[in-house]
């Protein structure tokens, strides 16, 4: 049972960097309707600065983070107003290909700038495990789940309780409609995609001292935020969080119980079962179809 | 909003590309003459046969790719999933019964590789858009890593050793034979598919593409109708994978990553949707690219990449558009067809026009 345990804590970590990537798909996908398949790469490229900032700059954590962020919202920013604002209204298939061909571009891009080799980055904290009822947790890890947590519930309160959330909410449900109430809806697109974006490049900073960085780095998280967003629902930022955790730990477990090699093969059947059962994900609310 | 602006001529809004009967035997003869003849003139070079004879086998995928995505409207972002089993089966069938006649092995690849596709249809009848495309992504991902487990089946990351095809006491074994053999399979298969779309199975997959609701009103399974798209669509992706597996000379779960089933991808959308020469000549067209850039590094993936990008803003019809594009003159490229933004894509057309796609 201490085992059981301490395997839960231990996938604690991998649970906040899937839901925190989960959330950046999520808030743009509410706002926009765009499911954003280059969110990885992005993320990625966000990452590679703030690399090249401790690298050159000599400057501290605190302000390569600030830039990687800075450099996060851009990217989203741009890429929303250059590209994905001209097929807002064209089919799913054209939107999820042009996506997939960003990805492409900027990893490439990413490739040919800093090359393929994997580079480390820093442990935002460090220090030996706190042990709490015997369970170990780094001091790292404790900080992933907590900014995990608390970028979560600061999402949800900027949705839910102040006026930009209200006309991004009455943007993800009409946005016609909420053009005609005189939202600005292009400014609120973009910020998303922003945001969205900037969320997802924490997740990347985070893990990439784990799993060394490289341009292709996120591509693995990235399939399991996909897994964690589609438990969630795809459009419910709890459910992202949740779902997020459901699949660190669960793959934590399979990897302990079952093989190492086997957790995206078992969490993807989950996941095609689930949706074969409930289309609409645990936390969805209805199948919307938008036809 | 859009509603009051002119509508504009159907051609220049359509995804789809709609083909004359008069284009296609021109296409036909050309790609024909041109695949029948290149080792003529290469075939003293090993590596431009293997690169010609890959162009092919990828051709024959991205045919495959666009009958889901271009004739059905149903996405895939793991076809090459789909050609992995096929090689897999391919090279089991190779290793545990020698000298069993090629096409006999072909068709075994294709078989298995339906089976699986059967399955991986099933939950497409309830699963679209964007489910449907990171279910697909996990399907890609799940078979090269079962591949990776089941050592005792596939010799997990070593792989297993393919030999050359052979008939009776025919062997396929040099460049030029394999070419040849493998063009042969692929224009018999790209014929069936063909077929196929004339077929009233064809107008059923354009049906429920068009609209579900007015499919099933006509009369047309939904369900049924979708998982034989992803059943048929699985059965010519397995032969292409049992022809790639004999070109590779090996298979290991590494030949299937997911930048494949994007690289498919790719050359669906540059060769333009639901037009099977338009992904014959995507197709050959990506690999050329490929093995022009390949060692560079990030080349590759930025030059696919951006092609994709740019042709879904200024020519959504991809490659199959352009001689159109071209013969319609200046017409075709004024400033008011790139300023996308405003224009509605359709993915919409009539189930008549149907007769003439292809």
């Amino acid at each position: 049972m201490h085992a059981f345990g301490q395997y839960v804590i231990g996938g604690l970590p991998f649970g906040g960097i899937y839901a925190l990537a989960a959330l950046g798909l999520v808030l743009i996908f509410k706002t926009t309707g765009v499911v954003n398949f280059a969110f990885g790469a992005m993320a990625t490229a966000s990452t590679l600065i703030l690399w090249s900032v401790l690298q050159h700059g000599g400057l501290p954590f605190a302000v390569a983070w600030i830039v990687a962020m800075a450099a996060a919202m851009g990217i989203g920013a741009l890429c929303e107003m250059t590209l994905l604002r001209r097929v807002e209204r064209s089919p799913v298939l054209i939107q999820i290909v042009l996506t997939l061909g960003l990805l492409l571009v900027i990893e490439g891009v990413a490739g040919t700038i800093w090359g393929y080799a994997p580079k480390a980055v820093p442990r935002v904290l460090t220090g030996s495990p706190l042990s709490v009822a015997r369970l170990l947790i780094t001091p790292n890890d404790l900080f992933i789940v907590g900014l995990t947590v608390a970028l979560g519930l600061a999402l949800f309160a900027i949705l839910e309780r102040t006026r930009a959330g209200l006309a991004m909410r009455a943007i993800a449900a009409d946005r016609g409609v909420a053009k005609l109430m005189g939202v600005r809806t292009r400014r609120y697109v973009t910020a998303a995609w922003a945001i969205g974006v900037a969320i997802s490049g924490v997740a990347a900073i985070l893990v990439a001292p784990t799993v060394g960085l490289d341009p292709s780095m996120m591509d693995e998280i990235g399939v399991f935020a996909f897994a964690a967003a589609i438990l969630g629902g795809f459009g419910s930022l709890a459910g992202a969080v949740i779902g997020g955790f459901v699949i660190g730990i669960g793959s934590n477990l399979i990897a302990a119980y079952i093989s190492t090699n086997l957790q995206l093969t078992l969490i993807f059947a989950f996941i095609i079962a689930l949706l074969y059962v409930r289309p609409q994900g645990l936390f969805g609310v209805e199948a919307v179809s938008r036809q | 909003m859009s509603g009051i602006a002119p509508r504009e001529p159907r051609v220049k809004n359509r995804l789809v590309v709609a083909h004359k009967p008069s284009d296609q035997v021109v296409a036909l003869l050309t790609f024909g003459a041109v695949a029948l003849c290149f080792p003529a003139f290469f075939g003293g070079d090993s590596y431009t046969m293997s690169i010609a004879t890959e162009a092919v086998i990828y051709a024959l995928i991205t045919v495959t790719l666009n009958l889901l995505i271009g004739f059905g409207g149903q996405i895939s972002l793991g076809q090459a999933g789909l050609v992995a089993v096929g090689g897999y089966a391919g090279a089991l069938i190779g290793a545990h019964l020698g000298g069993f006649p090629f096409p006999l092995e072909v068709l075994a690849a294709g078989l298995a590789t339906a089976v699986v596709g059967f399955f991986l249809g099933l939950p497409t009848g309830r699963l679209r858009g964007h489910y449907l495309a990171i279910a697909t992504l996990g399907f890609g991902l799940i078979v090269p890593q079962v591949a990776t487990n089941w050592s005792s089946l596939t010799g997990a990351r070593d792989g297993l050793i393919v030999n050359a095809p052979q008939i009776g006491s025919i062997t396929f074994g040099g460049p030029v034979s394999l070419y040849y053999a493998t063009l042969a399979v692929a224009a018999v298969a790209v014929a069936a598919l063909l077929a196929i779309l004339q077929s009233s199975s064809g107008r059923a997959f354009a049906a429920v593409r068009d609209s579900e609701h007015a499919a099933a009103a006509m009369g047309v399974n939904v369900w049924r109708t979708k998982v034989t798209l992803f059943t048929t669509s699985a059965f010519f992706a397995g032969v292409a994978g049992d022809l790639f597996v004999h070109l590779e000379g090996i298979v290991s779960p590494d030949s299937f990553p997911f930048s494949l089933s994007l690289f498919f991808l790719a050359a669906v959308v540059v060769g333009g949707l639901a037009s099977i020469w338009g992904s014959i000549a995507g197709g050959i067209l990506l690999t050329i690219v490929g093995a022009k850039t390949s060692g560079s590094g990030g080349l590759e993936p930025v030059i696919i990449g951006g092609t994709v990008v740019l042709l879904l803003l200024l020519s959504p019809g991809g490659l199959a558009e352009l001689p159109r594009r071209l013969l319609s003159g200046i017409r075709g490229l004024s400033l008011r067809e790139l300023s996308l933004g405003r224009r509605r894509i359709s993915f919409r057309g009539s189930i008549r026009k149907v007769r003439n796609r292809a």
